[in-house]
């Protein structure tokens, strides 16, 4: 017996006809309207160079936020992010600097990698098995990697050889970054795995509710170490990018990007307490941040007050967020 | 087809048109004039303020405009993000702190590949960069220097904390070995330790506090080849020295803030050294100014030594003319010694 074609895609997209969610609409509209701002703002704005320069930043700012949301979508939450980066950066620096190991990128690439989801599944292990906070966990993981990558490198940077450069400096007709193609390939996986998979599911009714899923069926803490690999794969992937760009794997790399991987996830409507994830939106999330930060160089904002404003911001974003979320309940409710 | 998607369609569009509009207006109108210089600093800093000063003074002096920016953080990744959003603006001229000398390459590069004129100055970048100068006091020389006072002060012999500042900056491992290459030359004198992964005042407060706690007795000089560092250590040493009875331990500093001064005046330590960052800024700009109008530089990259001058209780109150006197005399000298006139390529 065939089923009919309807009801066949309502399965594989556990029901979802929208496109986007209206969270994330909002989101694609605030961001216009940025935009619009700024290219009346500056005229160099609307140009290739600002394109191909601001995109490789959103890029960047998606594979940091993934790190962190697909952590918060599950509940938990993961301070290793940037830490992590810093590990795999060290580790890039050893393997592939002209000085060290002198791999070809190929080689290292893949073997820096690795260090992702070992260290993803080590939080998510010591989660689940021994029952500590993930906040517990991460926090004093966070403080090993730090301290292991500063004894490692000794606080010095190293090369990165000018044949892996084409990764974060290339790209298509001189405007189109390698890196934005490869943020929005993994966009669409990561989009594609929570909307119509069974895993993505799992996830998120993990984080919704551990207990009511561990009931139906779900190996909960099974998918707690999941979220901890992808988040292990997006802060080395983010490692990787930066590098390349950079043209050198500096220790330091790392050190602020909790707080991106935090402000991305929310700006981008990553709910904090668990089960609500938008890959679509934390890639709008990337580009508001990205935007703010650019309009405070264009309006020659008071440099020493940008933070205060970037803060601000944020809150207003998350304010708006709840605002909405208040008034669709009551008309819901109504 | 739902709401939302038709919503998301119509935005999309309506945002399009607009963007699209507003790119076929501004190609009609001519671009609004930039500042042809911009000075870039890194954080909001006393250095970076004598930095600005020179800038300020370069831009009252020659009437040619300059966009100061300062960044949100001590990092490479936050200088970088900041240029880029400048170069997109149109500004072509960029004099920036190398905060990571090996990092700021891929950035110095994409900012030369596309014309424009780079200066780094604070400290060096690494060989094979873009810029076309580095302005900074000799980093090597500074530490010897700051070393060999020291030894002297404790009349060459005794036991020396060397205190480094962070170590992600490039600049930390030149100023160690610079310590350990003085301290080696005089078999009299040894490190008794060596503290560093110093970012902040208070991190550098702490760890010097508990060497001094643990040791102080042992100590006869500590030397600090850093900002933070040496501000920490004049005002613990200042506490110490209060105390009747307490062991002097003698000192040699790096930078002048307002607080290492007054502990030299009244006594507390010995010895700082004054860098130039009032030239850091007036010599960069003067360069990016020379170099817009059409100078082009002698060799692809050229380092120019912006001095430091010790500072005592002797020297405490003239040491500033003499920096000044530093700088007019570097200036003076930038045409004839770094610099073609424009065209003297092709006129050869």
């Amino acid at each position: 017996m065939t089923m009919p074609a309807t009801v066949i895609q309502e399965r594989v997209g556990f029901g979802q006809r929208d496109w986007v969610s209206g969270r994330t609409l909002g989101l694609i509209l605030f961001a216009g309207i940025l935009m619009i701002a700024m290219s009346l703002a500056s005229p160099n704005f609307l140009t290739q160079e600002t394109f191909f320069s601001q995109s490789r930043y959103v890029a960047f700012y998606l594979m940091v936020a993934m790190s962190q949301a697909v952590c918060l979508a599950v509940g938990d939450l993961n301070l290793t992010v940037g830490a992590v980066g810093s590990i795999a950066t060290v580790a890039l620096g050893l393997l592939m600097g002209a000085e060290q190991a002198g791999l070809s990128p190929w080689v290292a690439v893949p073997l820096v990698f690795l260090i992702g989801p070992l260290t993803g599944w080590l939080h998510g292990m010591i989660i689940t098995r021994l029952k500590i906070d993930a906040f517990i966990v991460t926090l004093s993981m966070m403080f090993v990697y730090m301290g292991l990558r500063s004894g490692i490198s000794g606080g010095n940077a190293y090369t990165i050889p000018q044949s892996f450069w084409w990764l974060g400096q290339g790209s298509i007709g001189g405007w189109l970054p390698y890196m934005l193609l490869i943020a929005l390939a993994v966009l669409g996986l990561t989009s594609h795995m929570y909307r119509n998979t069974v895993l993505g599911r799992r996830l998120l009714a993990t984080g919704s509710n551990a207990e009511a899923a561990r009931l139906s069926g779900i190996d909960t803490n099974r998918m707690v170490v999941v979220a901890h690999v992808l988040s292990g794969c997006f802060s080395v992937m983010a490692a990787i990018m930066w590098a390349s760009w950079g043209g050198n794997a500096a220790p330091e790399t790392g050190d602020n990007w909790l707080i991106i991987s935090f402000a991305v996830a929310i700006i981008g409507g990553t709910g904090l307490k668990g089960s609500l994830i938008s890959p679509l939106g934390i890639f709008m999330g990337a580009i508001i941040f990205k935007l703010i930060q650019h309009s405070l160089v264009i309006l020659k904002i008071n440099d020493n007050y940008s933070n205060t404003v970037l803060g601000a911001l944020i809150l207003l974003a998350i304010l708006v967020d709840r605002a909405r979320e208040h008034f669709d309940g009551g008309r819901r409710g109504s | 087809m739902t709401r939302n998607n038709k919503l998301l369609i119509a935005t999309l569009g309506v945002l399009a048109a607009i963007l699209a509009c507003i790119k076929v207006y501004q190609s009609r109108r001519a671009g609004a004039s930039l500042e042809p210089i911009v000075l870039y600093c890194v954080l909001p800093h006393p250095y970076f303020s004598g930095v600005m000063q020179g800038a300020e003074a370069y831009e009252r002096e020659h009437g040619v405009r300059v966009r100061l920016v300062t960044g949100q953080e001590s990092s490479q990744a936050n200088v970088n993000q900041n240029v880029e959003s400048l170069f997109t603006l149109g500004h072509r001229a960029f004099a920036i702190y190398p905060v990571d000398p090996a990092g700021s390459r891929g950035l110095f590069d994409r900012l030369k590949r596309a014309g424009c004129h780079v200066v780094a100055y604070g400290a060096q970048p690494e060989p094979g960069s873009a810029a076309a100068f580095a302005i900074a006091t000799d980093t090597r020389a500074a530490a010897t220097l700051a070393a060999e006072s020291l030894v002297k002060l404790i009349g060459g012999r005794g036991r020396i904390l060397n205190v480094l500042e962070s170590l992600t900056d490039a600049n930390t491992p030149i100023r160690d070995a610079a310590v350990r290459e003085v301290v080696a030359k005089y078999p009299d004198v040894e490190i008794i330790q060596t503290i560093g992964d110093v970012t902040t005042e208070q991190k550098a407060r702490e760890k010097i506090e508990s060497a001094l706690v643990a040791r102080g007795d042992e100590v006869d000089g500590i030397v600090c080849t850093g900002y933070t560092t040496t501000v920490a250590a004049a005002m613990l040493l200042s506490e110490r020295h209060a105390r009747p009875g307490a062991k002097r331990i003698r000192f040699v500093g790096l930078d002048t803030d307002e607080r290492v001064l007054a502990a030299i005046r009244d006594g507390s330590i010995d010895m700082t050294l004054a860098q130039n960052p009032f030239g850091h800024g007036y010599i960069s700009c003067t360069l990016l100014g020379l170099l817009l109008e059409g100078w082009e530089p002698k060799a692809p990259y050229q380092f120019i030594d912006s001095g430091s001058v010790p500072v005592t209780k002797e020297n405490l109150d003239t040491f500033e003319a003499g920096i000044r006197e530093m700088t007019r005399t570097i200036v003076a000298e930038l045409k004839m010694k770094y610099l073609n006139p424009p065209n003297a390529l092709e006129s050869e």
